[in-house]
């Protein structure tokens, strides 16, 4: 709301200065022109061997040329300015979304401690709290890991234990460990493979993008989540549609959900916790598999596909095999 | 009298599990009755089925957040106690909690003890208050009734309803007609607060209570703000 205000201030500023400009140029122009005898009046008078000629309305050319120059850099600063209040409101509310996300788990653990420190606690709760306490302090540490991965990420010094693998095993194996971390019941969901390939992938990166996935859709389904996997290859790319039953995406929101910071409101499920981060991470681990991502949703209520594709093992290039098997060669070092 | 609010029923509204499970652990330890609301929907269904003795309040909720869910709430009942629970630490929100009904509020993290402290004063309070407001239940000043028992008022023709923090204060300021009252006393001996920190809170309320009575709230007859001292109930 504060932010919709400041732009609107912002604009409204950016009109006065327009209009305030506009008429000094027209004050000017009025100026010039009806001095402009007078000028002359002067000039016979001081020199009346001066010749007039085109080169005298040179500096009201220039002036002109000057005064469209300014108006249009500052519409650039404007519109600079607008693109970096946005960033700067996308970055106040992560600051506070992550603020909650660390708060959360941490005070969590400071009351178990407490309590264990304070009461005699029996021996089934005090295993039941220290569950609780691993929970919370894993937590803790794919946030932290999550922040800093994305800063290594963009700086390019993330290094990623690539491997080979079959595509359906992996696949297979990182979508059961999130739906078991995200508590999504064996008969909600399913991965069907049409046929075994290869992909050169770091399994931690993928099972960040899983686990990612998994989440939101579990976050974003009024029911409980219902997720369909399924993996098409061909001699060239292996393709991983990932669909939900969730609220899915609005048409125009759909390509700005990989974005930075980035988070959809929906009226249907308000509050959603998150950072932000999630599907930007994800749309970066895939790029960095030389792969692509995308996002496919009829609109509210119908749903979400996620289409990720990879190329297949055996379609590399010399340039990406070397480029992934070096850092696998680093990695066994 | 300590053993009054033992069985104690409380709602506890929070939607993070971990957190959620050691707060009903140690009050149930308390030997408090607790219901676990996992969000604000779940919280409102609860609260118009229970009969509740006091709320804690998470802010952060999915549906409907803690606000809405003190707003709801305070529509029904004027009188149960709510403690917020927040992560947030702007004073912004915690001005927004109190003004939509909130009796006081914690932020995350939180020490065991004083969650149950407090948990334990806002009831023994709510007692307390019982006992006080059954001795004169009935004040009135200028065109104001007040009905400490039943937290009903009448302002000229208007009726308005009083939180039970809001009625401690007034309680608090009438029985002290004509003395000068600092926030610290009023921090102190009504919210049991340290009166280091949150002076705001005070002010708050008696804006509240200047809107129910004054019958300009600019310019306040009633609860007068004494230049560095506090404030002071007056009926002329």
């Amino acid at each position: 709301m504060r932010g919709k205000h400041s732009l609107f201030y912002h604009i409204l500023i950016f009109i006065i200065a327009q209009l305030v400009w506009l008429s000094l140029l027209g004050l000017w122009i009025y100026w010039y022109v009806s001095n402009y005898i007078v000028f002359e009046k002067v000039g016979e008078e001081v020199s009346p061997q001066l010749v007039y000629d085109v080169q005298n309305a040179l500096p009201f050319i220039l002036g002109l040329i000057l005064l469209i120059g300014l108006s249009f850099t500052t519409s650039l600063i404007f519109r600079h300015l607008n693109v970096q209040l946005r960033i700067t409101e996308l970055y106040d509310n992560f600051i506070s979304n992550v603020t909650h996300e660390l708060k959360s788990p941490l005070s969590s653990i400071q009351l178990y401690l407490e309590t264990l420190k304070q009461r005699e606690v029996p021996q089934e709760k005090r295993k039941e709290f220290i569950d609780m306490m691993m929970k919370d302090a894993d937590r803790l540490q794919s946030l932290i890991n999550s922040i800093l991965e994305i800063s290594a990420q963009e700086k390019k010094k993330l290094l990623q234990d690539y491997g080979v693998y079959k595509a359906d095993i992996i696949v297979k194996d990182l979508i059961d460990e999130s739906c078991e971390k995200f508590r999504v019941a064996k008969e909600n969901y399913q991965v069907t493979s049409d046929a075994s390939c290869e992909i050169v992938a770091g399994k931690d990166a993928l099972k960040v993008v899983f686990d990612n996935l998994v989440d939101n859709a579990v976050k974003y389904s009024t029911l409980k989540a219902e997720i369909v996997v399924s993996l098409i290859c061909n001699s060239k790319k292996v393709t991983i549609v990932f669909s939900d039953l969730g609220i899915g995406v609005a048409v125009k929101e759909q390509k700005k959900i990989f974005n930075k910071f980035y988070r959809i409101y929906n009226k249907e499920i308000p509050n959603v916790k998150g950072t932000g981060l999630g599907l930007y991470r994800v749309k970066e681990i895939i790029k960095s598999h030389d792969g692509k991502i995308t996002v496919l949703s009829e609109g509210e209520g119908k749903g979400t596909t996620f289409k990720i594709e990879l190329p297949a093992y055996t379609a590399m290039s010399n340039r990406q095999l070397k480029k992934f098997l070096k850092t696998e060669k680093l990695n066994q070092v | 009298m300590a053993e009054d609010f033992k069985r104690s029923r409380i709602l506890l509204v929070e939607d993070e599990e971990t957190l959620a499970v050691g707060l009903e652990y140690n009050l149930t330890e308390e030997g408090y009755i607790v219901q676990w609301a996992k969000n604000g929907r779940e919280a409102v269904d609860f609260f118009k089925k229970g009969n509740f003795d006091l709320i804690i309040l998470d802010i952060m909720l999915p549906y409907v957040n803690g606000f809405e869910v003190a707003e709801k709430v305070r529509k029904d009942d004027p009188q149960i106690p709510i403690l917020m629970l927040t992560a947030k630490t702007e004073s912004g929100d915690k001005v927004k909690g109190l003004e939509k009904g909130a009796d006081d509020y914690l932020t995350k993290p939180f020490h065991l003890q004083e969650l149950l402290l407090r948990v334990k004063g806002m009831l023994k309070r709510k007692s307390w208050y019982k006992i006080a407001s059954e001795k004169q239940p009935v004040y009135k000043f200028g065109n104001n009734e007040i009905n400490f028992e039943m937290l009903n008022c009448r302002h000229g023709e208007e009726e308005i309803r009083l939180t039970p923090q809001e009625a401690m204060l007034l309680k608090y300021l009438v029985e002290r007609k004509g003395e000068i009252v600092s926030r610290k006393e009023l921090l102190e001996n009504v919210w049991h607060l340290n009166p280091d920190i949150e002076t705001r809170t005070v002010d708050i309320f008696i804006a509240r209570l200047r809107k129910y009575f004054e019958p300009d709230s600019s310019n306040p007859v009633y609860f007068k703000s004494i230049r560095g001292a506090g404030y002071m109930f007056e009926e002329n």
